[in-house]
């Protein structure tokens, strides 16, 4: 993968099984977020194939039915509030098969039932953080991609996300790829480690002992 | 890199429509009285000022059957060209936000989804579509005006007709080219040449028109083509450009079902992000987008500071940015015959008024180019700090670059001016020189303003509410016409004489020795 004359990821051989969690991680400019990218199609590699859920990254409606991503901060609709915003989630990826949370279980699960009926404009960061990722659950999907997802997320709340990521929505079959900083809460959520360093993979473990 | 298919069942089925879902979300914007009375009253002022802006070229249709005077021919090639200079910039402003953008929030929620592209799509493109038909049919009948003394034949409904179908023609050119900008966004090379078709357009349109004023043989054949102008190539040009904008519309709307997300996540934050900065006059906000939008995925050779002053190598990042974009320098360099086609298109009492102001806001843009390090250390005054340098002497030496700016592109405007006949004489380019320097104040002061800040609470007198912002702007603008008083009076009268350099020369040691010796003195 390059950025003009830089290239940024190299000779990248990584195979991630279903209802498998990886945690990517490496250094700030790693490549981390560019991999993350490439897996879901916005960015297309100068070199070598991405085959994701069976084929290449298809900008169509099928490939965004069966991968979700959460990556830079989503703008709000200012008319619409947390409930509905899970509720508009879920509509545009009606027929709705295969494992999700409706919106009332989101709002619980994710802590944010005294803000349900609030504008998320008027949330804090780590609330509106906590609904890009419960949004990205409002709906099916094969693959979860996530960018960073422990920002601005307190302690406590990083091991119930973790726990939620491997029992229910690996535990349903869905795999889980995430660029991470946070060790602990990728050992939590049983995540595989692929480290990137210079462009490569330099180290590949499990991390579920770390802290659970 | 391989994941295998989970254990989940998916697929694809036919879902809720994007109809749908907006009607769910309009439902829920809450609307009140006030916006629509704001947008109700937005729109009529903007219906007042563009009939006010539109007043003055449509009267020159009466003027179709009169005889034409030389200076009718020069207004008619100089206007001719700015409408084309005006309508490459407009496919540049479009190119720069898109053209085709969803709203942030629609390209956050809506985008990655199993929705149907095109219906997602569908009604950015119509805003396209209809903005672009209507910005061309204004620019084919601004057109049309330009060339009204030489319209012929005439008759008493001669002008609206052709009038009619001047507008359809501009407006299926326009959509066609608006079309093209959107099959040309996907891919970055096609992208980089769309922009550099417009650009390049834009000067071939100023160069005529500059070409047409100086040589009577080419303004000639210009004005004879006008007049050659008939019903029926009026027709065949309206033709053309609808058959154009149809082929370019399908074209487009086929696109629409694959246009990639990444393009449009990318286009839609910034064209989000540039329109909110505009509506909401935030200046600061726009030339940051502008500079990120430059130099985000460039590599840049790094240099070492150079061995000067300390106070030079602290203004030496201005002159490292201005040689990073030598874009910025060309299109500084090409605006120069602007003041002298405008005087050129104009006429009567308000010419002198016009190209005095496009010199002062010409020179001020120049050396407001040379004044961003400035601009960036009154946010974080870090790097001044850790130089050491006094505020006095870190301005002077900032003072160089704009004061060179600002000098070279007075000048050579007002060679141009000259050369062009707008201004009789050959002394003007020395009072470039003698004003020049004055405007490096001018310009520092604008730098050290505190940015536009929209949420700043108003002060109430009682002649309305003013703006501590909209102030600090308007006293620049008065400092500015204070500093190159003389030159702008000489220029106004049309006429310059010895005294006008004596008095340039003390009104710009007076302007710029006095803004230093102040300025200087306050703390960054």
């Amino acid at each position: 993968m390059e950025y003009g004359s830089v290239v940024v990821l190299d000779g990248i051989d990584l195979t991630v099984a279903a209802a498998e969690i990886v945690a990517v991680t490496g250094v700030n400019g790693a490549g981390k977020s560019t991999l993350l990218s490439c897996l879901a199609g916005l960015r297309r590699p100068a070199a070598g194939t991405v085959s994701v859920l069976g084929g290449p990254p298809r900008d169509t409606a099928g490939f965004w039915r069966d991968v979700a991503l959460v990556a830079d901060q989503p703008t709000w609709y200012p008319g619409l509030t947390v409930r509905e915003l899970l509720d508009l989630v879920r509509m545009t990826h009606e027929p709705v098969r295969g494992w999700c949370l409706p919106a009332d279980r989101l709002i619980e699960v994710f802590g944010l039932a005294e803000r349900a009926d609030a504008s998320p404009l008027s949330l804090s960061s780590g609330q509106r953080q906590r609904l890009s990722l419960a949004a990205a659950l409002a709906r099916p999907s094969r693959l979860l991609l996530l960018d960073e997802p422990e920002q601005s997320l307190d302690e406590g709340f990083r091991r119930e996300l973790a726990a939620l990521l491997r029992e229910e929505y690996a535990g349903s079959g869905g795999t889980v790829i995430m660029a991470t900083h946070d060790h602990d809460f990728a050992g939590a959520a049983g995540a595989r480690e692929v480290r990137l360093a210079d462009g490569g993979i330099v180290a590949e473990g499990s991390m579920t002992g770390q802290n659970p | 890199m391989t994941a295998q298919p989970a254990a989940i069942a998916g697929g694809d089925g036919t879902g809720v429509s994007v109809a749908a879902i907006r009607a769910f979300i309009g439902k829920r914007r809450r609307r009140s009285w006030l916006d629509w009375y704001a947008a109700g009253f937005a729109a009529v002022i903007a219906a007042l000022y563009l009939a006010d802006l539109l007043s003055s070229p449509l009267s020159r249709l009466s003027a179709a059957g009169h005889t034409p005077t030389q200076e009718a021919a020069t207004q008619a090639v100089a206007g001719s060209g700015l409408v084309i200079a005006a309508a490459a910039g407009l496919l540049l402003l479009a190119l720069a936000l898109g053209p085709l953008a969803l709203s942030p929030a629609d390209a956050s929620w809506l985008l990655l989804s199993p929705l149907d592209r095109r219906a997602v799509l569908r009604r950015a493109a119509l805003t396209a579509a209809v903005l672009a038909a209507a910005a061309g049919a204004l620019l084919g009948v601004l057109g049309l005006t330009m060339a009204g003394p030489y319209l012929a034949p005439r008759s008493a409904s001669l002008s609206s007709s052709w009038l009619a179908l001047a507008a359809v023609a501009g407006a299926g050119l326009f959509l066609a080219a608006v079309a093209a900008e959107a099959l040309a966004q996907p891919t970055e090379h096609r992208r980089r040449l769309a922009r550099g078709c417009a650009a390049g357009v834009a000067v071939v349109a100023l160069a005529g028109a500059v070409l047409g004023e100086r040589s009577t043989a080419v303004s000639h054949a210009i004005t004879a083509g006008f007049a050659g102008l008939s019903t029926s190539a009026f027709t065949t040009a309206a033709v053309v450009a609808l058959v154009l904008a149809a082929v370019a519309a399908i074209l487009t709307w086929r696109l629409l079902a694959r246009f990639p997300a990444a393009v449009l996540r990318t286009d839609s934050a910034r064209a989000g992000r540039a329109l909110t900065a505009a509506a909401f006059l935030n200046v600061p906000l726009l030339a940051w987008i502008a500079e990120d939008d430059h130099w985000r995925g460039r590599l840049l050779s790094s240099r070492h500071w150079p061995k000067l002053p300390t106070a030079m190598v602290l203004a030496w990042a201005d002159w490292r940015r201005l040689g990073r974009r030598p874009a910025t320098l060309a299109v500084l360099a090409v605006s120069t015959v602007a003041p002298a086609l405008l005087g050129a298109a104009t006429t009567g009492r308000a010419r002198g008024f016009i190209i005095a102001a496009a010199l002062l806001a010409g020179a001020l843009a120049a050396g407001t180019q040379g004044t961003t390090a400035t601009k960036r250390d009154l946010n974080d005054p870090g790097l001044h700090r850790m130089f050491g340098v006094d505020t006095g002497t870190a301005l002077t030496a900032r003072a160089v670059l704009p004061a060179l700016l600002a000098t070279a592109w007075l000048t050579v405007a007002l060679i141009v001016l000259a050369a062009l006949g707008v201004l009789p004489g050959w002394r003007w380019p020395l009072l470039g020189l003698a004003a020049g320097p004055a405007l490096a104040a001018v310009a520092l002061r604008m730098a050290r303003t505190a940015p536009i800040n929209p949420a700043e609470p108003g002060i109430d007198t009682p002649l309305g509410t003013y703006y501590p912002w909209m102030i600090t702007r308007i006293i620049s603008i008065v400092f500015g016409l204070i500093a190159i008083y003389p030159a702008l009076r000489a220029v106004h009268a049309g006429h310059v004489h010895g005294a006008t350099f004596i008095a340039q020369i003390v009104f710009s040691a007076v302007v710029l020795g006095g803004y230093l010796m102040v300025a200087g003195r306050q703390q960054v």
